[in-house]
């Protein structure tokens, strides 16, 4: 009992980062009704320029947050331009497809400069261990939770207090609509990759310093489980990719656990098509409202 | 030929079949991340039906086949009603839970004095019927293009009844393909039963061009690469996922200044390519006119 | 010739049709009146096998239609040309005309046959024949959806407003076609918000409010523009 729950406190704090993952999604979808497959790759591009100036510059847990930061926003920046700007509205396959040619192109750009196989990144030292009871938390697991409520308040309050966020949520809701009203829909779709590329890259962050390590396949990774959280979640809803973020990570947790690596894929992947089949509105339920429903369908 | 362009054209008409998979269903307006399972599956079950049940190349061909369409079909049948994305991630959740499972299955028999069949992580070796049968890589090459003319002649029989079209239509707008009256589900499923079917080809043929498999080789990178095939090369027609792939590997192997640098200079290429030609280089509009002007 | 009894059908929890009756009387147009949200698309749907009915019965001819898949609805004859999603527009015109065609089992053979009357029928679209479909103007595109319709064979025609959007004068010509059709003996059920208009073709009339028939009748047999401007009245749109 005591290890199921130390799992599932485990599993949320993992998730909570899977969680940023899949709000970054969500953002870019909502507004695009196309998928970006570079997100992780974008965020790997900015995790590797911190690991670059922690291990040339010796720099600080700031500055190489930062890095990360400008590194996944700026490479994010170009994916924009190239995979989403640059493509015909209504070639939503279009901008998958080269959305992944991105992908392909940052990862082996990223590899040509960092050759090995993994590098070192900096963790939260000196933070000491919390205990709770007979439960332990790790300190960065704490960090990384109260980071994800505090990006999601931030976030909410963005959305709903300031014309930017107005914007933006006409923009997903209807685009013809939005543009006629006079938003100018070209930037505020920008602004939007953008700020997904920061809440993904504080996801980045926040995972590489609790493994200490970090390795290309990050980005894959990061696209991975910020998709699978976001669909499970419920498409398009910002309260769903929370949901879905976090139970990812407590399934995940416990399965590993109980079932080690390979049943933990086996489990999570089994799990992930039934619930696929059986609620195939995602966790946050609620009906998905027209136009948000017929992309993505369509895609 | 020498054998170094013997297997860069065996592997292009290799992952060709995986890229015409992709595409067939793309046509059907789905977007499938998971076709790399059916060449998974049919890789280890052409596998073990040559190298542990002794069985001839052409059964062990034949039952890879069969396994790829009804899983194929099986598949499809609940998540058919899954539409867009999230189909894309059923396919996606499949095909990894395919893959976890492999790592997991072993399945060893003694031939010959050696433990021979799948094991696990570690692999499926020895898969040695078409070397045994002293089928150079040449002859081998042959049934390759072979099988993959025999796919495209599919194809285009489809084309040439009202096979694709269907496909098409229900893929653009399923709701007024039904007013149509046409059975959405049933051509959905008849789709993937056959992208199943023609990905698990390819896999028995990788497998016995390979000898050596392991799961590993059927991960999600395997199947999106599939898929940007058809879209690069472009969705009017079944040679368009064909082009993708030769421009992928025949082009950059051929050009070996970009060793190295392959995906740099291939991702730019194909971003180019989009901006320009959303839907590929072959695509509708071109394939008409491609059409009217073979009939003049 | 089509009679539909009580059907109720919902989305989630909102109720859409409240028990609907109807009759679609053989060789002739009826016509189904109602405001903006009225349920009148939801019926179509439903008729054609989309939209499930939750109870009810629609029997063709005194057969069930209920619970039949909406391609098995088009093989026994019912053929929709919708509202909105017209054609397929990354096609050809000639070949949105073929795909009409694709349900009829029996007599396959004839598609050339009636795609050239198709064609006679409407020049415009015979001009534009190897165009995509996506090119067409709004009232080419509705054209082209008769057509395609007409190439099933349809035993009943089910039209879902089909002047939505367009021009005054395109919808006059539209009428005109339909009136034809209904010359030519075929059975048609026409739903529209443009009373005055449909009304002058109509040999039948229903009246649908929030999900109720409230009224039934023919043209001129009672003073129906009160009760039209009745069921209307602020629900519905400038024409
Ligand atoms: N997908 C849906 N989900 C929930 N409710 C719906 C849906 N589609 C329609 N409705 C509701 O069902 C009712 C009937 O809609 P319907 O489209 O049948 O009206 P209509 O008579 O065709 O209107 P119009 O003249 O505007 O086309 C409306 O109240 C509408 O809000
Ligand atoms: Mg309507």
């Amino acid at each position: 009992m005591i290890d199921f729950v130390q799992n599932t406190l485990d599993g949320l704090a993992i998730g909570s980062a899977y969680g940023l993952l899949a709000l970054g999604f969500t953002l870019i979808f909502g507004v695009m009704r196309r998928l970006n497959m570079a997100f992780g790759p974008s965020i790997l591009v900015g995790i590797f320029a911190g690991a670059w100036l922690h291990s040339h510059w010796s720099a600080g847990m700031i500055p190489v947050f930062l890095a990360t930061l400008a590194g996944a926003v700026i490479a994010s920046a170009y994916v924009e331009r190239l995979s989403f700007a640059a493509i015909r509205g209504d070639a939503a396959l279009a901008s998958m497809a080269s959305s992944f040619a991105l992908w392909m192109q940052l990862e082996e750009a990223v590899a040509r400069v960092f050759p090995q196989r993994t590098y070192a990144f900096p963790t939260f030292e000196g933070l000491p261990m919390l205990e709770l009871g007979p439960l332990f938390l790790r300190p960065e697991y704490l960090v990384m939770f109260l980071t994800a409520a505090a990006l999601v308040a931030g976030l909410q309050v963005i959305l709903t207090r300031t014309l930017f966020g107005l914007h933006l949520r006409t923009l997903s809701d209807n685009r013809e609509a939005a543009r006629v009203s006079g938003v100018n829909v070209a930037q505020v779709a920008l602004l939007t990759f953008l700020l997904a590329a920061a809440i993904g890259g504080v996801a980045g962050f926040l995972i590489a310093a609790t493994d200490g390590q970090i390795s290309t396949k990050l980005g894959m990774w990061a696209t991975m489980k910020g998709l699978i959280a976001m669909v499970i979640g419920g498409l398009g809803s910002m309260r769903g990719a929370l949901i879905g973020g976090l139970a990812l990570g407590v399934v995940e947790a416990q399965a590993q656990w109980y079932l080690g690596a390979s049943g933990r894929e086996i489990t999570t992947f089994a799990l992930l098509f039934v619930a696929l089949i059986l609620l195939p509105v995602g966790l946050a339920g609620g009906a998905e409202t027209g136009a948000r429903a017929e992309a993505g369908r369509r895609l | 030929m020498d054998g170094y362009t013997i297997s860069v054209l065996s592997n292009i008409g290799l992952f060709a079949f995986l890229a015409i998979s992709a595409w067939i269903l793309l046509i059907a307006g789905e977007i499938s991340f998971g076709q790399q399972a059916y060449f998974a599956i049919g890789a280890y079950s052409g596998g073990i039906a040559t190298a542990v049940w002794q069985w001839p190349f052409a059964a062990g061909v034949v039952i890879a086949v069969a396994l790829g369409a009804a899983v194929g079909a099986l598949v499809a049948w609940p998540t058919m009603r899954l539409s867009g994305l999230h189909y894309a991630i059923a396919t996606l959740a499949f095909a990894e839970l395919t893959r976890a499972s492999l790592n997991v299955f072993t399945y060893r028999r003694d031939i010959e004095g050696f433990a021979t069949g799948p094991d696990g992580a570690n692999g499926f070796g020895d898969i040695r019927w078409v070397y045994e049968a002293g089928i150079e890589p040449g002859a081998y090459l042959a049934i390759i293009a072979g099988c993959l003319g025999a796919v495209i002649g599919l194809v285009a029989l489809m084309s040439y009844g009202r096979g694709m079209a269907r496909l098409r239509i229900v893929g653009e707008d399923p709701i007024l393909a039904a007013m149509q009256g046409l059975s959405v589900t049933r051509t959905k499923i008849a789709a993937a039963s056959l992208a199943g079917g023609i990905a698990a080809l390819g896999g028995a043929l990788y497998a016995h061009l390979a000898t050596y498999i392991e799961p590993a080789q059927f991960s999600v990178m395997t199947g999106v690469h599939a898929l940007a095939y058809g879209l690069i090369g472009g969705l009017g027609t079944v040679l368009g996922p064909i082009l993708g792939v030769l421009i992928d590997i025949g082009l950059l192997e051929s050009l070996r200044v970009f060793a190295g640098y392959r995906m740099i200079v291939f991702g730019g290429l194909v971003v180019l390519v989009l901006i320009v030609r959303p839907r590929g280089l072959l695509d509708e509009p071109t394939m008409r006119r491609v059409q009217a002007w073979l009939r003049r | 010739m089509l009679e539909i009894r009580d059907i109720k059908t919902t989305y989630g929890k909102i109720a859409a049709l409240k028990g609907v009756s109807l009759d679609i009387r053989e060789g002739g147009l009826t016509c189904l009146l109602g405001p903006n949200g009225a349920g009148k698309t939801t019926l179509i749907w439903t008729i054609s096998g989309i939209l499930k009915a939750q109870s009810g019965s629609m029997k063709l001819a005194g057969e069930e239609l209920a619970g039949l898949k909406p391609h098995q609805i088009v093989e026994k004859g019912v053929v929709t040309v919708p509202e909105n999603r017209l054609v397929f527009p990354e096609m050809t015109v000639k070949d949105n005309l073929i795909v009409g065609a694709f349900s009829r089992r029996k007599a396959k053979g004839g598609v050339e046959e009636d795609l050239e009357s198709v064609l006679d029928r409407f020049p415009r679209l015979r001009e534009r024949a190897n165009q995509e479909a996506g090119t067409l103007s709004g009232g080419e595109q509705q054209m082209l959806a008769v057509g395609r319709a007409l190439m099933a064979r349809p035993k009943i025609l089910l039209m879902d407003e089909p002047s939505t959007g367009l021009a005054p004068i395109i919808v006059e010509e539209i009428f005109e076609i339909i009136g034809k059709l209904r010359d030519e003996g075929r059975t048609i059920f026409l739903v529209e918000q443009n009373a005055n208009l449909a009304l002058d073709y109509a040999d039948h009339f229903y009246l649908l409010e929030q999900g109720h028939v409230t009224f039934g009748g023919q043209p001129g047999e009672v003073d129906h523009d009160e009760l039209i401007a009745r069921a209307y009245l602020g629900a519905r749109k400038a024409s």
